[in-house]
């Protein structure tokens, strides 16, 4: 178990620049989720930590000393790839000992950490089974079991997942959070699924372009992205253009409560669906345009005269369909603005 | 739901198959009738040997080559110098492959194109370049004796070394681009992963590459083999008169010795010998077409 220290890590490919200056401290023991889009770099940040890659500058420390001298079979830490995970040539058993093999374990002992480890992913009894007569779910069991076997100090993810069907990837997902808590090992899971992310990390790390563009807990993320590209990124958003009228924001035929700090700003006003509730007569009028049934919820997409479309979730037992009439008011709005954002709570 | 998926298959054989047998009917026509038919005709000849001005089953061929020295020599010999030429050809022919899957450079593209090059040389001509090359008085012995001053060169022409080198030499763009096939199979992942667990380079490659390519070292073993026991034009030009490798033994034994009996008895277990290694290589490929269905 260790901190990581990145320091104005930098890593270019040709012109490419893959990462970008990134900073930022992963403490003991958290679980941290490297979230954003394909090609903003997630994967090299997480290479350049288990040493597959080299900074071109900045520097990775662990507990305080840097690492970036190591190569990668000296370093503590174990990474679990998306595909071709396992050795095929080998059994399970196989795949998990050789690594303690290499070390010059006794028999005994490599058995016995063999055998905990498969335990561990409930995995028992499939020692003799190669990877093609296991399912992918299986395979990335093993190699979750490979790579604590070896008890690292950081354990590294590249979406290790993202190849399974949906249900089993929650299920999984739930089970690695378990072991995590239950090791205290410090863990950075790469990741494009925002949803993953939410329920995994004790953290999240959204990046876009090699850059970092917030680094924060999920509850902050989703109440309060920093900026546009989280806000857009990070669950469902609406987002409004606003003229900034001094102390109010007109949106279309309506206007909404202002903050001091956007005076004078070009602002656009953003809106999560859970914040939009029915309203008396004062409220927006708005049409119901869509009805999409997510069980417990309904989300609706509502038509609101010089607005444009607004997404909102309404409970089942509000019994909407589509055309129906109603008048909506938000109760929570963040304003972006070129130096920030402000939250507003109604 | 057994039975239906039983008979499916039936009911659509008749069209598809039919195509399937007029596509290999030409080359499976062809193989009969200029390699298995000849052949047969071959090994049931030498197994029919002249005893007294009479033919009659006997293995009498076979105890003549098998009791005499020279024959029995150039047997050894042969299967010595293929031993030597594929154990060589794997330890020049790995180091490029390798090279060539983990580097990516333009060094490595131009070492891709030298390595094929001889592939685009006919064996004759080849031959004759090695003989100024390596021959007495021929360029290697001229610059050595020229840069160091060392009069001490000894040619390998028309000894072992002779064909060995030739056949090494014509053997390498096949055996690379084996390898390298085989190689580029191997995902980073499997590799990347095996460094994560602390392995180092050799550990990589015995316990992690090598099993990996199995297949392709079989398949360039076998290609290797069959080329080089039955080969004639590079040890008949490059190759010592004695021992022989069994092609040009062969040849003179028809038209030197004039004995097509024995010829074609050291035809024969020429091809046994192929054909052991050939299907070895089948049985290799058909297997694999089983796991990838
Ligand atoms: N070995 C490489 N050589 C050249 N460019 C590379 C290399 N590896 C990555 N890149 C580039 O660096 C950028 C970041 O790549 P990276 O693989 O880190 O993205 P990612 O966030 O993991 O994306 P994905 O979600 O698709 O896996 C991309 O523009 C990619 O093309
Ligand atoms: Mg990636």
């Amino acid at each position: 178990m260790a901190s990581l220290t990145f320091n104005h890590l930098n890593k270019q490919f040709g012109s490419v620049k893959a990462v970008d200056n990134l900073n930022f401290e992963v403490k003991n023991g958290e679980f941290i989720c490297l979230l954003g889009p394909s090609g903003c770099g997630k994967s090299t940040a997480l290479r350049m930590i288990a040493g597959f890659e080299e900074p071109s500058s900045g520097d990775i420390l662990m507990d305080g000393k840097s690492i970036i001298a190591l190569p990668p079979n000296k370093r503590p830490t174990a990474m679990v790839f998306q595909k071709y995970t396992l050795w095929p040539h080998m059994t399970v058993y196989k795949n998990i000992a050789f690594g303690l093999q290499l070390r010059g374990l006794e028999k005994k002992v490599v058995e016995d950490k063999v055998h905990s480890a498969l335990d561990l992913v409930g995995l028992k009894g499939y020692e003799k089974r190669l990877p093609a007569q296991l399912s992918g779910g299986q395979q990335q069991r093993v190699a979750i079991a490979r790579a604590l076997v070896l008890e690292p100090q950081i354990l590294l993810l590249d979406e290790p997942f993202s190849s399974l069907d949906a249900h089993l990837r929650v299920r999984l997902r739930e089970e690695l959070k378990s072991i995590q808590r239950s090791l205290g090992i410090t863990t950075i899971f790469v990741t494009h699924d925002q949803e993953e992310a939410l329920s995994l990390a004790d953290r999240i790390a959204v990046m876009s372009s090699g850059q970092v563009e917030q680094y924060d807990s999920p509850d902050i993320i989703y109440a309060k992205p920093s900026s546009l590209f989280v806000a857009g990124f990070i669950g469902s958003m609406t987002l409004l253009e606003a003229e900034n009228k001094g102390s109010e924001l007109k949106l279309g035929n309506y206007t909404l409560p202002s903050s001091e700090i956007v005076k004078g700003k070009d602002v656009k006003v953003a809106l999560r669906p859970e914040d939009i509730l029915l309203a008396d007569a004062n409220g927006w009028a708005a049409k119901v345009s869509q009805v999409m049934n997510l069980g417990p919820f309904y989300s609706l997409v509502l038509a609101i005269e010089g607005l444009g479309s607004v997404k909102a979730l309404f409970p089942k037992t509000s019994l909407l369909k589509e055309h129906d009439q109603i008048n909506v008011l938000p109760n929570r709005y963040l304003i972006y603005h070129e130096d920030g954002v402000e939250e507003i709570t109604l | 739901m057994e039975a239906s998926q039983l008979q499916r298959p039936k009911a659509k054989l008749s069209k598809q198959a039919w195509v399937a047998y007029a596509l290999i009917a030409a080359p499976f026509l062809l193989m009969v009738l200029l390699i298995v038919y000849p052949a047969s005709l071959s090994i049931v000849r030498t197994l029919r040997p002249e005893v007294e001005g009479v033919r009659r089953f006997g293995l009498e061929n076979y105890q003549a080559f098998f009791s005499d020295h020279t024959s029995v020599t150039n047997l050894i010999f042969t299967l010595w110098s293929t031993g030597a030429i594929i154990g060589l050809l794997f330890a020049i022919c790995l180091p490029i492959a390798l090279y060539l899957r983990f580097t990516d450079s333009w060094i490595a593209h131009w070492v891709q194109g030298l390595a094929l090059f001889p592939l685009f040389v006919p064996g004759i001509i080849l031959a004759y370049a090695l003989i100024r090359f390596i021959g007495p008085n021929g360029l290697l012995e001229t610059f050595i004796e020229v840069t160091t001053g060392w009069q001490g060169y000894r040619t390998p022409y028309l000894k072992p070394a002779g064909s060995i080198i030739g056949l090494v030499w014509e053997g390498i763009p096949i055996t690379v681009l084996i390898l390298t096939a085989g190689l580029a199979q191997v995902p980073d992942n499997l590799i990347e992963a095996a460094r994560d667990v602390g392995a180092g380079r050799l550990q990589i490659f015995f316990r992690i590459i090598l099993p990996l390519i199995g297949r392709s070292l079989l398949i360039a073993f076998a290609l290797n083999f069959l080329g080089v026991i039955g080969a004639f034009t590079l040890p008949y030009l490059l190759g010592p008169a004695a021992p022989q490798m069994m092609g040009p033994f062969m040849q003179r034994t028809f038209y030197n010795v004039l004995n097509p009996d024995a010829a074609e008895t050291q035809a024969v277990i020429t091809f046994l010998l192929s054909s052991i290694v050939g299907f070895l290589y089948v049985r290799s490929a058909v297997r694999q077409q089983k796991e990838e269905t």
